[in-house]
């Protein structure tokens, strides 16, 4: 089954973030900032991949995010993107969330605590230099 | 409530009315009466009449049940979806005062001399654009000084370029307490500064500038035990000329009548 998935390889812009995905580990990461001109194309093949990955496979489920500033769009996609999770949880699937943040900009660590908020699966959000 | 209500005793529906009717249709003592055709017509669609309330009953009862789960459902959504919506709008609110305190901050960073916080030249060239620019249209006199500290590279060479930073911070604060409050100031580079004095002639600017010059020369940095040393500065002063509007023609100005008063012996003004 996996290798007929297309893994996610976006090249991060100024604007959007550097986006992958392996199937195999069952992992996608994001990382960078998030303001595209048009949110919901963009996050949209983020979306259906990890909603695939949910109904196709019962193996668990981690997003490794970095990102950093977010316009509001891309707030309400990930919120989106973190209902899938809980309702995936919600039916037993194993999901979770690491966020790293840069130790020397603790906002980024508040905004993804708010994110947090209301989620029962796991939800790491992790100090990372660099 | 419902429970205890009584229906009529003449109500189609009560099942005893119809029974005794029944019961009436039944006793052969009625056989020969010319109404039993028409009561037994009339029990029989009371009979009919009562099944279908029932099923009415039933049928309606249900479409209540349904739509009051319904609207629970609908009501539970609604907050949901209310709770998302101010949680959107929550973390959208933090990225946006945090991208504000970012502009702020770079708009400091952009604007000023981190050493003595003053602005820095960078800021003063757009506002001695800007002033040249006002002093045009209102007619006015605007005056431009380029003030340079007195054998700085001295004071660095002897006491260190910490002390040097500390006499340039000094400097900066009584250059700071004696303009006054409508005069642009900040640090041109190095241990040069620029003072830009709106809406003032030359005599004006001359007294100012005197002032500036003679609290310099009242900073002494010391050094341990040894002697320290008195700063002070030199200056060169020039103001808007009619037609004028290239800053670079007025700094040129300026920077030669620095020169001069450099090498007239230092610590004074010179106007150019």
């Amino acid at each position: 089954m996996a290798s007929l998935i297309n893994d996610l390889e976006i090249q991060g812009t100024q604007s959007t973030p550097v986006v992958t995905s392996d199937w195999s580990r069952g992992c996608l990461q994001m990382e960078g900032n998030s303001y595209p001109e048009n949110s919901f194309e963009f996050f949209s093949g983020i979306f259906s991949w990890i909603e695939r990955y949910l109904d196709e496979g019962a193996e668990p489920l981690c997003l490794e995010l970095a990102l950093i500033y977010m316009n509001t769009s891309s707030v309400k996609a990930m919120m989106d993107i973190f209902d899938l999770m809980e309702e995936a949880h919600g039916r037993g699937r194993e999901v979770r969330v690491r966020w790293y943040f840069d130790p020397r900009n603790e906002r980024v660590m508040e905004m993804a605590e708010e994110f947090r908020e209301d989620y029962t699966f796991s939800f790491d959000i992790l100090p990372r230099e660099g | 409530m419902a429970a205890a209500h009584q229906e009529p005793a003449m109500s189609a529906g009560d099942p005893d009315l119809l029974d005794r009717v029944r019961r009436v249709l039944e006793d052969p003592v009625h056989r020969e009466n010319p109404l039993l055709p028409l009561l037994a017509e009339l029990h029989h669609y009371a009979g009919v009449q009562d099944q279908r309330m029932e099923r009415l009953l039933r049928i309606a009862d249900g479409y209540q049940f349904l739509q009051h789960e319904q609207s629970l459902t609908l009501a539970e959504r609604c907050e949901k979806q209310l709770r998302r919506t101010e949680k959107l709008a929550r973390i959208s609110d933090r990225y946006q005062r945090e991208l504000l305190e970012l502009t702020e901050s770079l708009r400091e960073a952009a604007n000023k001399d981190p050493l003595t916080g003053l602005a820095n030249r960078r800021y003063l060239m757009e506002r001695i654009r800007d002033e040249i620019q006002r002093a045009r249209r209102q007619g006015s006199a605007l005056g431009i000084c380029i003030m340079d500290v007195d054998h700085f590279k001295q004071i660095n060479d002897r006491f260190g370029h910490e002390t040097g930073d500390q006499a340039l911070c000094r400097i900066a604060a009584v250059v700071q307490d004696s303009v006054r409050s409508y005069d642009v100031y900040g640090r041109w580079g190095g241990e040069e500064f620029l003072l830009i004095l709106p809406q003032t002639a030359t005599e004006e600017a001359l007294g100012v500038i005197q002032r500036v010059r003679s609290c310099i020369n009242g900073i002494h940095v010391p050094q341990g035990k040894a002697a320290g040393m008195l700063l002070s500065a030199s200056f060169g002063l020039t103001t808007l000329r009619a037609g004028e509007e290239d800053p670079d023609i007025l700094l040129k100005r300026a920077d030669q009548a620095l020169f001069r008063a450099k090498d007239a012996g230092r610590n004074r003004v010179e106007q150019g």
